[in-house]
């Protein structure tokens, strides 16, 4: 059961990463600040799949990555662009349709 | 320069592609794997990034994230790998046979090429499972091609073909096939036993009854000797794989069994083919019946030939799959 749980959780993360990653990077940040921030709001995310997941991001053009060299070690800074943030909105009105039909359903359920 | 580090990041980077991305996702990762284990210790130093390094996951786990959505061949069109390969087989397979038979090359550049295989019979079977291994690697440089083109394209396959593809592990035995499996081992021995009777009385298997009332030799005595024996090692061959896989409860024993079958069916079958030429009986035949006996029998070992290599290609797939599923 728990091995189910977590694939099922792997496969619901894989969409809601997307959607967090473009949320967060309304402020500019780099890989392990991301790894942090998600980790003190209690979410928990692989690392070495969150830096695929930016490139990817980033080829489609929904985030622009940036190298800092001015610092002590090499970074890259992502940032969400105007298409990141058009298909934001879009992902957005996915999951509040999404958390409403669940809400809905159990709603109905309770009362059955 | 932490030594650990660059070997991991030598092994991540030895599978991803593209010279400049590749170069990107190492500084990336590197840059990561430093802040991460600085955050063990401070400065910096093996264990803890040893222990980063681990928790991070093996080189190929992390290349294969980036190389998600790209497969080499797209999902869609993995089942026709099997499927055209087979069909660019058969026709391989028939170029082969009109080789042999109207004794000429042929060539489709820079796709097909067959030699005239008509002089060396042998070395037409030898060429069988190496025109197979080359239909394969053709159909997947194509559907490579198309996968990377990115775009839909409905490959057609007509509806009553079978497919490599599906095929099935055979179910466990049942009572009334193993009882089968022994009955047929009976006759495969008794079968055996009276061939090597004749052989060791005539030193051929192939006699004729003569007006006399006396038996004498069908074929002359180098390619009747050759003949017998290639028929005495393809009965024995069949009697020991009857045998050993009775008493085999491995399913992917039994495959090679077949398989070692298969191929020494496969030789023998080139080695009668290379015989067949010249003057082959010892008795009065006419002329337009050698001739019709020296055609079919290259034709039916040819077709023989042809379903012993369907069913060795059937059991190395089989093989293969299993394996690749543990």
């Amino acid at each position: 059961m728990d091995n189910e749980l977590g694939s099922i959780e792997t496969e619901m993360k894989r969409g809601f990463l997307q959607l967090l990653v473009l949320v967060l990077l309304e402020k500019e940040a780099y890989g392990y600040a991301m790894v942090r921030a998600f980790r003190d709001l209690g979410y928990e995310v692989e690392e070495n799949t969150l830096y695929p997941l930016l490139r990817r991001l980033e080829k489609r053009g929904l985030v622009h990555g940036k190298w800092e060299l001015s610092e002590e070690r090499p970074r890259k800074f992502y940032s969400v662009t105007k298409a990141g943030r058009e298909m934001r909105v879009g992902l957005l009105a996915i999951w509040n349709k999404q958390d409403e039909i669940i809400k809905q359903i159990s709603k109905e359920n309770k009362h059955a | 320069m932490h030594k650990n580090l660059e070997t991991y990041i030598e092994e991540i980077g030895h599978f991803l592609t593209g010279r400049r991305e590749r170069e990107e996702i190492l500084s990336e990762i590197r840059s990561h794997l430093l802040e991460r284990a600085e955050q063990e210790t401070s400065p910096v130093d093996e264990a803890a990034l040893g222990k980063v390094i681990a928790a991070y996951g093996s080189p190929r786990h992390v290349a294969e994230k980036y190389l998600d959505g790209r497969p080499v061949i797209a999902p869609a069109y993995q089942r026709h790998l099997f499927r055209y390969a087979s069909l660019l087989f058969a026709v391989h397979f028939a170029f082969v046979m009109f080789s042999v038979v109207f004794k000429r090359s042929f060539t489709i550049f820079p796709f097909l090429y067959v030699p005239d295989l008509s002089s060396i019979l042998f070395d037409a079977i030898m060429y069988l499972p190496m025109a197979f291994l080359a239909d394969f690697g053709a159909v997947a440089l194509v559907l490579y091609f198309i996968t990377r083109s990115g775009r839909e394209i409905k490959l057609p396959w007509p509806k009553f073909a079978s497919d490599l593809d599906e095929l099935q592990e055979p179910e466990a035995k049942t009572l009334s096939a193993r009882i089968w499996n022994m009955v047929e081992a009976v006759i495969m021995v008794a079968l055996s036993a009276w061939a090597f009777r004749i052989y060791a009385r005539f030193h051929t298997l192939f006699v004729a009854h003569s007006d006399s009332g006396k038996f004498q030799p069908l074929f002359m005595p180098a390619p009747g000797r050759t003949l017998s024996l290639v028929v005495l090692i393809m009965l024995a061959a069949g009697t020991a794989t009857l045998l050993i896989k009775m008493f085999l409860s491995s399913r992917r024993l039994a495959c090679w069994v077949d398989i070692a079958a298969d191929s020494i069916a496969l030789v023998l079958i080139g080695v009668v083919l290379r015989q067949q030429r010249g003057n082959l009986f010892a008795v009065d035949v006419p002329a337009r019946l050698v001739t019709w006996v020296h055609v079919s029998l290259t034709v039916i070992l040819l077709v023989v030939a042809l379903f012993v290599a369907i069913d060795l290609v059937v059991k190395v797939v089989r093989l293969g799959r299993g394996r690749l599923a543990r």
